[in-house]
């Protein structure tokens, strides 16, 4: 199996004049979770559909597991999950047909549809018509649905947006689970939290161009500010302080605190995604 | 093509199909509305001879015609007048007396006596014309006289092909029944476009032929199979059905590339029902040809369902063979062919 899942080189996209995808470079290791992180129309979208042979790319190239997405495009579609943005269910089919429909386009002997649904936390539901699903419901089906073939690389576009918290965790958790299962994930997301919990590496896209690509770590160590945040008492109220964490004198400043300020409440404060963000590309992810 | 996956499509879409009360309600009700049709119309035709005449002398024994119940005879002031009323349909028959009949009849001459005849005109009423004006000549005269008869036929020559109503409205029936695939199918690849399921298929290992392998047989399945279901309850197999049945195929496969057509230049559902209807229209005109002889011109050629219903009508209505109707069946596959290209090619890019 090739160390590389996923190869990207100098692929470009355009619609018209505007350059969505531009001239963009990276590559993912097997069983990693790399989150494309970008604000709308960073060209996010894009980028997935050219890795997943949806649209053709105009420049470059992208091989994924050893096979070039243009020349061997069924190849890669047969060993790929993709878990669309939109919602696109079958809705008047039940989630149980879905998922027989797409396992049997996949040719997956011996399918159990139920254990699938059961993992995603959608037992008793499943011979029901997906139209009467909830939101949480809907998107849990398509991450389900993205899992039938026991894909090798998983695309996962925004899959938790517009989510309650106990459905974005139980995908969440799904993914984790893919992923210690040896899939890779390449998470397309504008949460911030999200791609900081579960991501290995994150990427940042913007207006088509990747602007950053690490671990969260070592992102917030370049680009990032540590800092000490304490409540000190003053008179009847509480006032904030801060200590930089990033230089020398962080010690003898908060000696000097201790000594000088009656502390009530001292805990620790590093960047967040959002910030570095703001501070590689001068624009917010929700823009 | 890969068979297992056009089976898992054509599963998919049949579910989809018979969930949708609206397509469901649609198929059975028209079949069952063409079918009821059929069977109220009037399966005889009407045997009462109509017959208009021109006689600027008229033979006394001529005038007793007028007062026969087996005919219905009304006497014209002009040649063209009554020519006009042949053409409008209002009469089966005309004859047109010369003006000089007595005194030709007298001198022993043979006056010339023109007949003028509907398109839509049984087989049997030339010889009857005949008879009866020799019959009423040697009423005249008692005596067998001769005379010339010129026939002419006003409008489309299907005489002796006297129809009756509800077979000549079978091809327009057949048609109207294949014709509404072409909103159903449409609809469903506009559902399947707009709900972006069909996105979600194309990043499987399925290929876009597959795609519309399957959808072309559920077309023609639906369309095919409602029409040739109706033929069968209406007798339209008793002449030639193999070439029905060949020409229902190929009017199944035009309105799968129709329908194709339709989805791809769509916008959405409410988009398909209004292009389709308009084709549907459109496509129609032709059969009503079949039912009124003579009530369209040839521009509807242009048509090409005109080839559809002239073909079914001729064989099923008049008993025609391969070899009549050749000309129209190649017409047609060429048209559906063409059709059924342009559809793949312009929907293939609509999927992608």
């Amino acid at each position: 199996m090739a160390d590389k899942s996923i190869i990207v080189k100098d692929l470009t996209y355009r619609y018209g004049k505007l350059l969505a995808v531009d001239h963009i470079d990276f590559d993912v290791d097997v069983g990693e979770i790399l989150g494309l992180l970008g604000p709308n129309g960073a060209g996010k979208t894009t980028a997935v559909k050219m890795l997943t042979g949806q649209i053709r790319p105009q420049e470059g190239k992208a091989v994924l597991l050893g096979h070039d997405v243009v020349k061997e495009t069924e190849k890669v579609q047969s060993v790929i999950g993709v878990c669309f943005e939109q919602t696109n269910l079958y809705e008047q089919m039940s989630a149980l047909d879905n998922l027989k429909l797409f396992a049997e386009l996949f040719g997956m002997k011996d399918f159990d549809g139920y254990a699938l649904l059961k993992r995603v936390g959608l037992e008793g539901r499943e011979k029901d018509k997906v139209a009467n699903y909830s939101k949480g419901m809907k998107q849990r089906l398509m991450v389900a649905r993205s899992l039938v073939n026991l894909p090798q690389i998983i695309f996962l576009d925004e899959p938790t947006a517009g989510l309650d918290p106990v459905s974005s965790d139980a995908i969440g958790n799904i993914i984790l689970e893919e992923r210690d299962r040896g899939a890779t994930i390449f998470l397309t997301t504008h949460d911030m939290w999200e791609a900081d919990k579960l991501c290995d590496r994150v990427a940042f896209m913007d207006q088509g161009k990747l602007a950053a690509l690490d671990t969260p770590r070592n992102l917030k160590q370049q680009y990032g500010k540590r800092s000490l945040i304490a409540e000190v008492a003053a008179g009847d109220k509480l006032e904030k302080r801060e200590i930089d964490m990033d230089v020398d004198s962080t010690a003898l400043a908060v000696e000097k605190l201790f000594e000088k300020e009656k502390v009530v409440t001292l805990h620790s404060e590093e960047a967040t995604l959002e910030d570095i963000f703001i501070k590689v590309t001068g624009r917010r992810l929700t823009e | 093509m890969n068979g297992r996956i056009v089976r898992a499509l054509l599963k998919k879409d049949f579910a989809l199909f018979m969930s949708n009360r609206f397509y469901l309600l649609i198929t059975v009700v028209a079949v069952v509305f063409y079918v009821g049709i059929y069977f109220i119309l009037p399966s005889d035709v009407d045997e009462k001879l109509s017959l208009a005449m021109y006689a600027p002398t008229l033979p006394p024994a001529f005038s007793q015609l007028t007062t026969q119940d087996a005919a219905e005879i009304e006497l014209f002031e002009s040649e063209e007048e009554l020519k006009q009323a042949v053409l409008d349909s209002d009469y089966q028959a005309a004859i047109a007396l010369p003006a000089d009949i007595m005194e030709v009849w007298a001198a022993g001459g043979k006056p010339q006596i023109t007949v003028y005849y509907s398109a839509m005109a049984p087989p049997e009423i030339s010889a009857a014309i005949v008879a009866l004006v020799k019959e009423l000549a040697y009423m005249q005269t008692g005596q067998a006289l001769n005379f010339d008869t010129t026939e002419e036929v006003l409008g489309p020559d299907m005489l002796g092909d006297q129809i009756a109503l509800r077979d000549r409205m079978r091809p327009l029936l057949a048609i109207f029944i294949l014709l509404i695939e072409i909103l159903t199918l449409a609809s469903l690849i506009m559902v399947e476009i707009e709900q972006g399921t069909a996105r979600a298929l194309l990043v499987t290992s399925m290929r876009v032929s597959d795609l519309f392998i399957a959808k072309g047989i559920l077309g023609v399945g639906l369309a095919l199979g409602q029409a040739a279901f109706f033929m069968a309850l209406v007798g339209g197999f008793s002449h030639q059905p193999l070439i029905i049945l060949t020409t229902l195929i190929i009017g199944s496969l035009m309105v799968v590339g129709i329908g194709f057509l339709v989805a791809s230049f769509s916008r959405d559902v409410m988009s398909v029902t209004g292009w389709g209807m308009l084709i549907l229209i459109l496509l129609a005109i032709p059969g009503f040809g079949t039912v009124i002889p003579g009530l369209l011109s040839d521009w509807t050629k242009v048509i090409p369902s005109y080839y559809l219903t002239d073909t079914v009508s001729r064989v099923a209505n008049y008993g025609a063979g391969w070899g009549d109707i050749g000309t129209n069946l190649a017409i047609l596959a060429g048209f559906t062919a063409l059709v059924f290209w342009a559809g793949v090619v312009v929907l293939r890019r609509r999927y992608q």
